[in-house]
């Protein structure tokens, strides 16, 4: 299973789980799956511009990125606000 | 009876509560973390508390409570239709419903929005005659946004809604929000030069309506204070006779006193400080024809900023006033503003605070 982690704030809104496993084949399917997907993606289905998303440490523009079995995905908020 | 004063902050939100005296309070918080809370409103039906919450990463949504703020639940997805080709941006102010409707409220925002909950706030529709209307070309958007800030509910009729759009003006609906008439003739458009005084595209800061004279309407608008007398219909400007400006933001009443108003003024729209160096709030007792300052435990030597929701009044008698700085005090008076006491100070920066019954 993959597995998906998310920053403080949005574990809160998960109701205080912050690691999400997932069996979907991508990653926007991944974080679709998810309870704070609102959060995530505004109406129109476009993911945030600030959500930050890293697979394996590494930065993906593409939610089409493939998840396989171990991959872990980070969401992380850019650096931003006041 | 005790009163709490829900205090929306940029960093979540606070609760300042204390007994009938409202002398001394207690500070609780803060709730929702992380969040920014534009106006949070305890819904003297249920009890619940209701929450318009915005985070610059992760957007636009609504929060309630039904055990006094320990914990919270998001509303499920608001967004705004496709064919509107808007999407959600900020939620501004969120209102209880009429008592006959007890499930039903309403959520106000930008761009130019408003939203109906029938399930108590879990789910919300937009308004499409709020999205569709026929003068919705000629709204510009003030420095915070084409903003819903303002919702009031006609007591004596469910059908007759109030809402208020920054810089689109006032609108009143006959018909339970399926359509909406402007409501800004006599109230001044100083900054269209061409035409002053125009259908719409008024830039109202905050609209209330008066809970026992339901026909009586105050506005604090970018360009003076207004008050009418018919459902909107026509409004009289109201500055010049004690005011050292027409310019603020807040507004508010004296649910026993319909002649009564409270502003804080700002010297104006180019220097949006109170004049005069101190923290200036005036209250009119008689419909605006004269307005006097309330100082009597109020900082001078203050230069001070009071958001459009940085004001509100209890229900009890005499009515408590209460205002919140954007530096992050909390003035509370117990006796219709004759006397304040500073309830909180060192808090975020302050955008809205609202009295509601607290146990």
């Amino acid at each position: 299973m993959a597995v998906v982690l998310l920053p403080s704030l949005l574990a809160r809104e998960a109701g205080g789980e912050g690691r999400f496993e997932t069996d979907a084949a991508t990653v926007r399917e991944a974080l679709r799956g998810l309870p704070i997907r609102d959060l995530l993606f505004d109406e129109r289905g476009t993911l945030r511009p600030l959500v930050n998303v890293y697979v394996d440490r590494t930065q993906i523009d593409d939610l089409g990125t493939p998840l396989e079995a171990e991959t872990e995905v980070r969401l992380v908020a850019a650096v931003a606000g006041g | 009876m005790g009163v709490a004063v829900l205090v929306g902050t940029r960093k979540g939100l606070f609760v300042l509560t204390s007994d009938e005296t409202r002398r001394d309070w207690k500070v609780e918080g803060p709730h929702l973390t992380g969040w920014e809370v534009f106006h949070a409103t305890r819904d003297p039906r249920d009890r619940a508390l209701h929450a318009a919450t915005n985070n610059w990463v992760y957007g636009a949504t609504a929060h309630r409570s039904s055990d006094e703020g320990q914990t919270w639940e998001r509303a499920e997805g608001i967004g705004l239709p496709e064919e509107s080709g808007l999407t959600w941006e900020k939620s501004w102010h969120v209102e209880p419903g009429h008592a006959d409707e007890p499930e039903t409220l309403w959520l106000g925002g930008t761009p130019a929005a408003l939203f109906k909950s029938t399930d108590g706030g879990e789910t919300w529709k937009p308004v499409q005659s709020v999205l569709e209307h026929p003068t919705r070309e000629k709204w510009n958007p003030g420095a915070g946004g084409l903003c819903c800030h303002s919702i009031q509910i006609d007591p004596s009729d469910p059908q007759r809604i109030y809402i208020a759009i920054s810089a689109a003006g006032g609108f009143r609906s006959e018909d339970g929000g399926e359509s909406w008439t402007p409501i800004n003739s006599g109230v001044a458009a100083d900054f269209f030069p061409d035409d002053p005084f125009p259908e719409v595209g008024q830039c109202v800061h905050k609209l209330l309506l008066h809970p026992a004279r339901p026909e009586r309407l105050w506005q604090q608008n970018h360009c003076g204070v207004y008050r009418s007398d018919d459902r909107g219909e026509s409004w009289e400007r109201l500055e010049g006779n004690g005011l050292p400006s027409g310019f603020g933001f807040p507004i508010a009443l004296d649910p026993a006193d319909p002649d009564t108003a409270y502003v804080v003024p700002e010297e104006g729209a180019e220097n949006r400080v109170t004049p005069d160096g101190r923290l200036g709030i005036y209250r009119t007792r008689d419909g605006g024809a004269s307005w006097d300052l309330l100082q009597d435990g109020l900082p001078q030597q203050a230069w001070q900023s009071v958001m459009r929701e940085g004001m509100s009044f209890d229900r009890l008698d005499p009515a408590g006033v209460y205002v919140g700085t954007q530096s992050g005090s909390v003035f509370a008076s117990p006796d219709g503003g004759d006397s304040w006491v500073e309830a909180a100070r060192y808090l975020p920066t302050i955008l809205s605070v609202e009295a509601a019954e607290w146990q």
